[in-house]
């Protein structure tokens, strides 16, 4: 194994760390405002994936355009999902009530998908989709890299807004306890509908840089959700950073191993660092007090 | 619904289901001269495999057309029994069994795909009745001890390159490639195209550098194009389906790899491909069972008479269906016979001994019942895709090292 393909490996696994990191941040995010599994969460991704390609397919404009659409719609439904849906389950069985529920949901975009596109593979075409820029040595697709961009800004957005905004300290003080932020006069069940919209942003993203490099079908999102949820519990459920650290490093590990366990094998190294950290540390490696809880 | 309409309506199925065997039973069996000859059918024309299902149907269809517009098989007519199984294997057991054993029908052809070829081999076997099929390419197929089955198109999965193996053997030293990529997907199709070539090369002392199989879904081929490209092997091959060699092919080019040779399985024969990989196609090689424009006789009458019929020409589905008509007629006229019983056993006698010339070129046995012909190689040559080996069918010049993609 020479150096040279140890290091484009490095370099497509920082690639493809970069989109498990934003999508593993939004699915933190629901469980940590409102302690929701959310298995639907990569169903999104795929329908942004399939908005994407059905904007570039109709009117023959950049996918990436489809984002000023996506990103406010999903912002949007993700509100109207909160305070619709999840807002009815009772507090008590909430988690494991709301697994259902999105497992519902995640079937009813599958099939919905399925129906109006039918189950052919769909894939982008664009003129770039070949293009590649040469970076010591290493071949960065032109796609890989505008896809690790718009993770990398996103997450960039998020944690300005998280750290910054009065919106950002009102979700964290919902997250590290609701009660508590109650009394002191945030109004909790709007700042957790924000949050869940927050987190369908994120899906709307990273479903479009996904379309950009990737063939998508309906079923495609039972293929993230696994690797995704395995991030969140490595990372510690409901932190942010810590989902994106254990993103980074799941990705980067999951592209090294390739090479000498091939692409079959290389897929486990997800649910073997979900066994572990179970194990060693339920928490996570980087979750606070919240993810001890459970 | 009340207790009495339950009954009634239970008494009225009974009496149509009598009716209808005393029906059937009445109509079949007989081996007049001027009866027709039945042929039992069971295909996936709803479920998973109803699209090339439904091309089989109008392969058969194409044929008995054109052989009652000719006179018919031994002087009487033909007539096709089709049922539909669903793509469910219990169902096209249920299908044969009903076939031969009520229905009586005289002979038997093939359903689609190795999962439903496999258990209505078996129930022909019971009945000792000739097999052949039109799909059905995997190497299992022929490990389950059928004595009865025929494959009726040129090859097996294993040898569908070996057109292109001679070839590349062939070349002078100077020339000849020294290293190979493979990738294949884990399906035994697919992969025993990849793996069919790879074998033949290795003996002739084309070293493999990379060997990858990935399984179905993959959409990430980054890391595999990775290392294709590393290596710098010389030709690589891709045991594809479709999407997973468009992925795989945008995955090297965006690595900046350029083999001298590229050849990848099902996907290049797709109309789609070359918009779906976005140009860059030039020389890409695959092998094919069927092209319309193939030279042979029956080809050509095959190729005017369906398009007549369907209004478009017919793809390898049709073709191969074509070809177990013509492969199960050429035995009957040799022989003389079609009904069940000892005829059955002459029927196959015969087909293991002769050679049958049909639409997919000239066809023979060995005694498991794969076919001993290989596949067409296509290549893309000025953006369309011509035959380019063997050499006395190509179209065009089989064109190496190929032009960069």
């Amino acid at each position: 194994m020479s150096g040279s393909l140890l290091f484009q490996s490095l370099v497509l696994g920082i690639l493809l760390g970069g989109l498990y990191a934003l999508l593993a941040a939004g699915l933190t995010l629901y469980f940590g405002v409102m302690r929701v599994v959310m298995i639907a969460h990569a169903a999104f991704l795929v329908l942004a994936a399939y908005l994407a390609w059905d904007v570039h397919e109709r009117f023959g404009v950049d996918p990436l355009l489809s984002l000023v659409v996506t990103v406010p719609l999903f912002f949007l439904a993700g509100v109207g999902f909160q305070r619709l849906l999840i807002a009815r389950l009772r507090p008590a069985s909430v988690t494991m009530m709301s697994v259902l529920l999105t497992f519902a949901v995640a079937l009813v975009i599958e099939g919905a998908l399925g129906f109006v596109y039918s189950g052919t593979q769909r894939r982008v075409q664009l003129s770039y989709s070949a293009a590649s820029i040469e970076v010591l040595g290493a071949q960065v697709a032109v796609v890989k890299l505008i896809a690790f961009g718009l993770a990398a800004f996103s997450l960039l957005a998020l944690y300005l807004l998280l750290t910054r905004s009065r919106f950002g300290q009102a979700l964290r003080a919902t997250i590290q306890h609701p009660q508590a932020a109650r009394l002191i006069g945030i109004d909790t069940d709007r700042v957790a509908g924000y949050g869940f919209g927050l987190g369908l942003a994120t899906a709307a993203i990273g479903g479009t840089a996904l379309s950009l490099d990737s063939t998508i079908y309906p079923s495609l999102h039972w293929h993230w959700i696994g690797p995704l949820m395995a991030i969140i519990v490595v990372g510690g459920l409901g932190s942010i950073p810590g989902a994106a650290i254990a993103a980074m490093v799941l990705g980067i590990v999951q592209s090294l191993l390739q090479l000498p366990l091939g692409t079959t094998w290389a897929q486990t190294v997800f649910y073997l660092a979900l066994f572990a950290t179970l194990l060693v540390r339920p928490q996570g490696f980087f979750g606070g007090r919240l993810a001890q809880r459970f | 619904m009340n207790a009495r309409t339950a009954l009634r309506l239970g008494c009225l199925a009974g009496v149509s289901a009598l009716l209808l065997t005393a029906c059937s039973g009445g109509a079949a069996g007989g081996d007049d001269a001027s009866d027709p000859i039945t042929v039992g059918i069971s295909l996936p024309l709803t479920g998973d495999f109803s699209e090339p299902g439904k091309g089989v149907q109008r392969g058969y269809e194409a044929w008995a057309a054109a052989v009652n517009a000719t006179g018919g098989l031994l002087g009487r007519q033909v007539e096709l029994r089709i049922l539909d199984d669903q793509s469910n294997a219990d169902r096209v057991v249920a299908d044969y069994e009903s076939l031969i054993a009520q229905d009586q029908v005289d002979l038997v052809f093939g359903p689609f795909s190795t999962r439903l070829v496999v258990p209505s081999a078996r129930v022909a076997q019971e009945y000792e009745m000739l097999f052949v099929e039109p799909a059905g390419a995997a190497a299992e197929v022929f490990e389950q001890g059928f004595d009865n089955l025929f494959y009726a198109a040129p090859a097996i999965a294993d040898d569908h390159y070996n057109h292109l193996a001679e070839t590349i053997i062939a070349m002078p030293d100077g020339q000849r490639p020294q290293t190979a990529a493979y990738a294949a997907m884990d399906d035994p199709f697919a992969q025993g195209t990849a793996y069919g070539l790879k074998a033949k090369l290795e003996a002739a002392g084309i070293r493999t550098v990379v060997d990858e199989v990935y399984p179905p879904n993959t959409t990430d081929f980054s890391s595999i194009a990775a290392q294709i490209a590393d290596s710098q092997a010389d030709i690589v091959v891709g045991g594809t389906q479709y999407q997973d060699a468009v992925n795989l092919i945008v995955a090297l080019r965006q690595l900046a790899y350029q083999p001298k040779l590229a050849a990848f399985s099902t996907a290049p024969t797709n109309p789609e491909f070359a918009e779906a990989i976005g140009g860059g196609t030039e020389g890409i090689l695959s092998p094919t069972g069927y092209t319309p424009e193939a030279p042979y006789p029956s080809n050509v009458d095959f190729v005017q008479r369906y398009t007549a019929q369907f209004g478009n020409p017919p793809t390898e589905d049709e073709a191969n269906a074509y070809t177990t008509g013509q492969v199960v007629a050429a035995a009957v006229q040799a022989v003389g016979c079609a009904e069940q019983g000892e005829c059955q056993q002459r029927l196959i006698d015969w087909l293991r001994t002769n050679t049958v010339d049909t639409v997919v070129g000239p066809l023979s046995w060995d005694a498991q019942g794969r076919p001993q012909s290989a596949h067409l190689i296509q290549q893309y040559v000025d953006g369309g895709i011509r035959i380019v080996l063997p050499q006395d069918t190509a179209e065009a010049e089989f064109a190496y090292p190929k032009a960069t993609w």
